[in-house]
This record gives C-alpha cells, structure tokens and sequence, in this order.
C-alpha cells in the first residue's frame, strides 16, 4: 500500500520519467491558449460583379498529422452572411456556437431585421479585439463574406490580433502568398470587381484551391465552397472534389524524393 | 371559488385549512380576464392566437406584439397580466439559451414547458413573492430531421456506431400550457383567458387528438375561435395576433413566426363571414360562462 | 525497468513522483508565447500652414512581405456626425499596429462627440489632443502600439497639429512624419518645411552665413511636397505604397483627397 493519497495514480518518475509539473499548478498564472491545436489551413474569397466566392477545404490538421478531414470550415451565419474559418478549430466551434446565438438574441429584439456581413464582421472584430487584449485569443483567421448594408457584395477579414481589413480578394494563411497574387489577376482593384462574373470568380477560387492542394502540405483536395447573392442567398456546397489535377510538373521534381539521379 | 379568505389570502404560499392557496387563487382571476388565447397542435405544425384588446387607439396597429419567440422555435403567448408575461418570456429564453450551452442543441418544448413550470410553481411557496398573473401556452416543433449538434464541423461516422437508431421516432409539435399555480400539460388545443370556455368548445369540435388537421386549415380555424371567444366582449376593439411553427419541410422551416399577413387577412375574412353567417342561423350558444 | 515496478514507493522519497510544489523552478512556469503586437506598416505625414493643416497617409496594409490589402485608411475625421465623418473638425491619423489604431480611434471619436453632447459647443483642437494623451497613458502599461498625429484648427484658425509616442507623450510641431518611412520622410521635411541647412544665399561666410528663416507654406506648395514624400517612400520602402489619401482641415471643414501611388 503506497501512503502517500498524492501519489495515487500518478506516473512514477522512475518508470515514465520525469512529469513537468507546471502542468499540475492550480495556483499561479492561468494558461490561455498559447498555439492552436488542430488546425485549419487557408479561406480565399474574391467578390465579383453581384454576389462574392468563398473556399475553404475540408481537412482539420493535427500539427502534420491530417487528422479530420470531413471539416466543414464555412459557416453560414443566416442568407446573406457567412464566415470561413482558418486556424484553431475549437475555437472555430466557440465563435459559431457565439454567433448562433447571436442570431437566436437579435431574433427577439425586431423579427424580420437580419444583420448582415458587415455587421457580424464588425461583431466577430470586436470579439477577437477584446480576447487579444485580454491576453487569451482566439486562434483563428477569419474571412466574413456576404452583403452588406445596401445588399452590395461584402468582404472583410479579422484575425486572431483583431486585426481588419477588406479588399476585392482575400485569402488567409498560405492562401495569402499562393493565392491571393493569382486572385489579385482577377481584380486588383474594387472598380475592377464589375468586369468580374460569377463563373470567373467560381473558376479562378477553384484553381487557386488546387495550386493551395499542389503546395500546401496541410490541405485536402475535398473542400467546400459557397456562393453568395442577393437573389440565391447563401449557396454552399460542402463536399466538392478538386477536378483536373495534373501531378505531370511532379516528375520533373529532382532532390526531394528517391530517385537516384 | 365563492368563499372569501378570511385572512388565509393575506399572505402568498399559505394555506387555508380546507388546501387551498388563494392568492394562486387570484392569480388565476387576473387571468380570467385576459384577452383569450388559444394555442392549436396540427399535424404538421403548431398555431398560437390571440385576442389582443386594443387598450387605446393612439396604439399603432402591428405594433406591441403579445406572441414571444423563444429560441428559434418555440412560440410563447399569454393571457393576464402582460408584464408577467412578459417576464415569464425573458425566463422562458435565458432556460432555452442555458439549454443550449449544455446540450448544444435546441431545448424540446416539453423540456422548456417543464423548467418554465418549476419556475411558475416556485412563485406560489414564498410569502416575498406573488405568483404569476398569466396562463402561458407554449408551442413548438422539435425538429425532426436530421440535425448537427451546435458548432459540429465534422460529418460523423459514415459506418459503425454513430449513435443513431433506425425508426426511432423523434420530434414533432409541442403544446402545453402553464397556470399560476406551476401547473402545467400538454394539450392538443389549449385556450385561456376571458373567452376560453367558448374557444375550448370550438376546439373540442376540431378533433385534434386524430391529428389531422392541417397547418393552413388550423389558421382559418384558430382566427375563428378567436372571433368566437370575443362575442362576449364584443364592445371592445380587438386585433388578431396569430404566429405558427411548422415542421422543417413546412412554411415555416421549422422556426416560429407571425403568420404572414396575406393568410392572416384571407382567415379574419372567412373568420368575419362564420360570425356572420352563425349570427343568421341561430343566436350565438355560449353565452353563459361556466364555472370550472 | 521490472525491478522498479516491485519496488515500494513508500520507502522511497517523494521524489519519486512529480507532483511535489518544491519540484518547481522558476522555469516551470509557462510562459505566454502568444505576441499581442503586429506592424501593420505604412506611414503618415502631417503639415500645418497659416490657416490650414492637411494629415496624409498610405493606403496600403501589410503583414511582413504581404499586402493585406491595397485601400485601408490610416487618416480618421475625429467628432463627426455620422459614420462618414461629415462634419468633423479634427482629423487623427494612426500608424503601427492596426487593430489598436481602429480601437484608439473609435475611443477618441466617442469622446469628442461626448464633449459636444454635454457642453454644447466643439471640442477645440488643444483639448482633444490633451485628451488623446490621457487615453494613450491610461494604457502605459498595455500600450496601443500606434505612432499618433492629431491635426486641425486651433482657436486663432491657425493650422495645429500635435504628434504622439505610443503612450501619450506629445508636443505640437509644424510638422512630423510617422511609420515605417518616418525615418525617410522626416529628413525631407526638416528641409523643405523648417528649411534646415539652407542658408540666404550672399548673406556672409561661413559661420556668418544666415539660416532661412522658416515660415508657414502655403496650401498648393504643401500638397506637393506631401506627395513628394510619398512618391519617394514609395521608391524606397516596401511597406508604403498603393494609394495616398490626404484630409484637409480649413475653416470650410475637412476635404479629403486620394492619389494612387505605385503598387509594387
């Protein structure tokens, strides 16, 4: 019989080795998130003439381990706003339970009255401002798409500093150095965005998300991706394959592998 | 209910020596003289009416809604007291807000009907306090398809166990009604306040237990017995307030809303011409009120 | 390893498990690696004249060797009426960590509209920017990581302008430049506005030379040496570019001017 109550049930030293134990403080700083743990890799988006594209694949990374990979990353918030999530997926799961029941609360104050994209960007901002200041973020990289006030196409972004910004392409994580410069082909500029129609934008999004599937070493060529109007709504597909890979380029690939010469 | 206090209805959660807790007592009367309201549980959904007794006329029309939405599909109504009601709402959803944070997943009216009970009936055993002055009719449609759990990203298990039994029957519509005393049931057709003894008869005639009756057709019916209810009342101006929760594939999908104005319009029509054409043919038979 | 597992534990000294709060060391604690800063790059100038001071910034955001985005406004209209600005007095401009800038804006906003609310009358230039050193210092110990220019029209319409460290330390200039460039700019403008190191041309030898005599320059002149500060910067910084917005305070009211710059 061991006489030590503290002892029961912890590993031994001698057998486990030793146990850092700062993991047993009660007492002492809090730990708030510190990195994020399963992850999702980049969102694009590009907004075209009437409406706005999103993508975002389908895959939930353990560190280099693809460790979910039915993860569905775009969240509609109602018809006319949505959100694509990257980075920590918990947290994913937090902000879109908050934001369900943000929409459940404005529901009661004027039935009928709906937010729209800019509104729940400035929201979700506001949200990820406040948990950097305090220390305890939010670990994730935010694409906030839709319409907004005047039912124009809307695109903005916020991260895990609370940091915004909006342009006629977005794309978050590698999507920002592998996608957004071919996206920025498509519409550099905002007065841009009315040569662009939607079958451009569908295109150009998913050619971005097979070169992300080329070189990003934690995407999954099943991704979803959503459309939104003002006439159709919120258009999202969930289960989408990645068509016309060519791995040709693949061959010619000296140094990494194991051929020989 | 004749016999007066003497002094056993001085103070709340008391009893008088023959059981019985006159202030619920008076709670109940305050709720008798409510504007009528009536819940219906139809085959595919739920409907929810009130009479509204338009207290001034410089109230907009429309405005100051009497029918609370309690989470996305539950409806809530009541007759008494109307900042009671209002209070019981504001209880009604911090319980389905509490619900979801537990469960991640929306409260099932019968839970809510429930938790909203213990609440009304926690109200009758303090003498700091006075119960509720309204009867609360809670509708709803727990949904029955195939839904995620709040914030899952994932599909699930496409084979083994998945925790999901073939044929298991689940969701549906939901109705009970809450009196001052806690007490609460589930009914098929509910009604309360000052014409409720006529709107039970009416509804009685529906046969509601077959459940048959169809959404659109139990709106004309609920505008009505609402019509039929304020023959007693009928020096005062009233205006029809009706909300329905249909099924997922309904008109509603799945949420509670004020009916839409078009079949709001088209069921006071035909609710006007009943009146009309049953005035002609006898003299109207629920005059009386009936004691319960 | 057998041995170890029949071995008592009770004969044995605490050290056999890791659970004892002497175990820990200083080093035990963890530590936050979370960095709550970014540079969001970018700069911004600000000139004052006779009767007039003009706030410019670049458009352009970035994170590292990205551009965030080609148009995000660093130059803000502070106590204006509505969402748009209209009828503000006072403009702001932030440049550092953007998130702090929007936040520290919107505070500053909140104030001086507040100020005509319960006094009925606009705040005056002085005061806000007293007031903007208080805010910045109320978080000294949390700092808004932003390099802050406050601008408009003090009580003799005369151009002011006031510029800020990250926790509110502030003096009024005649003119600062801020950001990434600032080190660019500056140089440029202690020339071509205070005119140092230009001396009156025949006016002695050597040390008897006379230094220009700094003054006021008008509106024209000051709109083009903003622009060439920015087309310059542009050249040689990699975090200015895009676009160049100027507000301009008058006794009118605030214009507000744009130029696209290189976006490369």
């Amino acid at each position: 019989m061991n006489h030590l109550p503290q002892a029961w049930g912890r590993p031994r030293d001698d057998i486990y080795g030793h146990y850092d134990p700062s993991h047993l403080q009660t007492a002492g700083p809090n730990a708030h998130t510190q990195q994020p743990i399963v992850t999702g890799t980049s969102v694009l988006a590009v907004k075209f003439k009437d409406g706005i594209v999103i993508a975002a694949d389908n895959l939930a990374s353990y560190g280099s381990l693809a460790r979910f990979t039915h993860v569905h990353r775009l969240r509609p918030f109602n018809d006319r706003a949505l959100v694509g999530f990257g980075g920590d997926i918990s947290d994913m799961q937090y902000l879109d339970r908050l934001l369900n029941s943000l929409d459940v609360n404005e529901n009661y104050g004027s039935p009928g009255h709906v937010l729209n994209a800019q509104n729940l960007h400035t929201y979700l901002s506001k949200v990820m401002y406040k948990r950097r200041s305090d220390m305890n973020p939010l670990w994730n990289s935010m694409l906030v798409v839709g319409l907004d006030g005047d039912d124009k196409p809307f695109l903005s972004s916020v991260d895990l500093l609370g940091t915004t910004f909006s342009s006629p392409t977005l794309a978050t994580g590698f999507g920002g150095h592998l996608a957004q410069p071919l996206l920025r082909k498509l519409a550099d500029d905002e007065s841009q965005v009315k040569d662009v129609t939607r079958e451009k934008a569908v295109a150009a999004v998913q050619e971005c998300m097979k070169v992300l599937f080329y070189r990003d070493a934690r995407s999954l060529d099943s991704y979803s991706i959503a459309v939104i109007t003002k006439e159709g709504g919120v258009e999202l597909k969930e289960d989408e394959q990645l068509e016309g890979q060519s791995w040709a380029f693949a061959d010619t690939i000296r140094g990494y592998g194991t051929q020989v010469n | 209910m004749t016999s007066i206090g003497t002094g056993y209805d001085l103070q709340n959660s008391v009893f008088s020596p023959d059981g019985r807790n006159f202030q619920v007592e008076y709670a109940v009367k305050a709720v008798e003289n409510g504007g009528t309201c009536i819940g219906i549980r139809c085959k595919n959904g739920i409907i929810l009416a009130t009479e509204k007794i338009i207290t001034s006329k410089l109230l907009r029309p429309g405005a100051n809604r009497r029918i609370a939405t309690v989470d996305r599909n539950i409806g809530v109504v009541s007759a008494g007291l109307v900042p009671d009601g209002r209070h019981f709402v504001s209880r009604a959803r911090d319980e389905a807000s509490s619900w979801r944070s537990t469960y991640k997943a929306p409260i099932p009216v019968k839970a809510l009907a429930g938790r909203l009970g213990s609440y009304v009936q926690a109200y009758t055993l303090y003498s700091s306090v006075r119960p509720f002055g309204i009867t609360a009719i809670v509708g709803g449609w727990d949904t029955d398809a195939e839904t995620k759990v709040d914030g899952q990203v994932g599909i699930g298990p496409a084979v083994g166990s998945g925790g999901k039994v073939d044929g298991a029957k689940k969701g549906g519509p939901g109705l009970y009604m809450i009196e001052p005393s806690g007490l609460y049931w589930g009914y098929y057709g509910a009604a309360t306040g000052k014409g409720r003894q006529a709107a039970k008869a009416e509804l009685e005639k529906l046969d509601l237990s077959s459940g048959t009756l169809e959404l659109e057709a139990g709106v004309m019916e609920a505008a009505r017995i609402i019509y039929v209810a304020h023959e007693d009342s009928k020096d005062k101006d009233f205006e029809l307030e009706m909300s329905w929760v249909s099924s997922v594939d309904g008109p509603t999908k799945g949420r509670h809303e004020q009916v839409p104005s078009s079949l709001l319009e088209e069921a006071e029509r035909r609710a006007k011409k009943a009146m009309e054409g049953e005035d002609e043919e006898t003299g109207s038979g629920e005059g009386e009120k009936m004691e319960e | 390893m057998a041995s170890s597992l029949i071995a008592d534990p009770t004969s044995s000294s605490h050290n056999l498990y890791s659970f004892s709060p002497s175990d820990q060391t200083a080093s035990d604690i963890r530590q936050h690696s979370f960095y709550p800063y970014t540079d969001n790059g970018g700069s911004t100038l600000g000139i004052t004249g006779n009767d007039f001071a003009i706030l410019a910034g670049d458009t352009r955001s970035t994170s590292g060797y990205s551009i965030n985005s080609r148009y995000a406004p660093k130059v803000y209209r502070i106590g204006g009426e509505d969402e748009t600005g209209e009828g503000a007095h006072i403009v702001l401009s932030l440049v550092g960590y953007a998130a702090d800038g929007t936040a520290l804006q919107e505070r500053l906003n909140t104030v001086v509209k507040m100020y005509k609310y319960q006094h009925g009358k606009r705040m005056t230039v002085k005061a806000c920017a007293q007031r903007l050193a208080t805010i910045l210092y109320s978080k000294r110990f949390f700092p808004y990581y932003v390099q802050a220019i406050l601008a408009g029209l003090d009580e003799d319409g005369r151009g002011a302008l006031y510029s800020y460290d990250p926790v509110g330390s502030y003096e009024r200039e005649q003119c600062r430049a801020a950001g990434a460039a600032a080190s660019l700019i500056m140089p440029f403008l202690d020339n071509q506005v205070n005119f140092k190191n230009q001396y009156m041309p025949g006016s002695g030898e050597g040390h008897d030379l006379h230094a220009k005599q700094a003054e006021p320059l008008p509106r024209q002149e000051v709109e083009r040496l903003v622009k060439d500060a920015f087309t310059s910067a542009t050249e040689r910084h990699i975090e200015v570019g895009d676009g160049l917005q100027m507000l301009i305070v008058t006794a009118k009211g605030v214009e507000e001017t744009f130029y696209p710059l290189k976006r490369d």
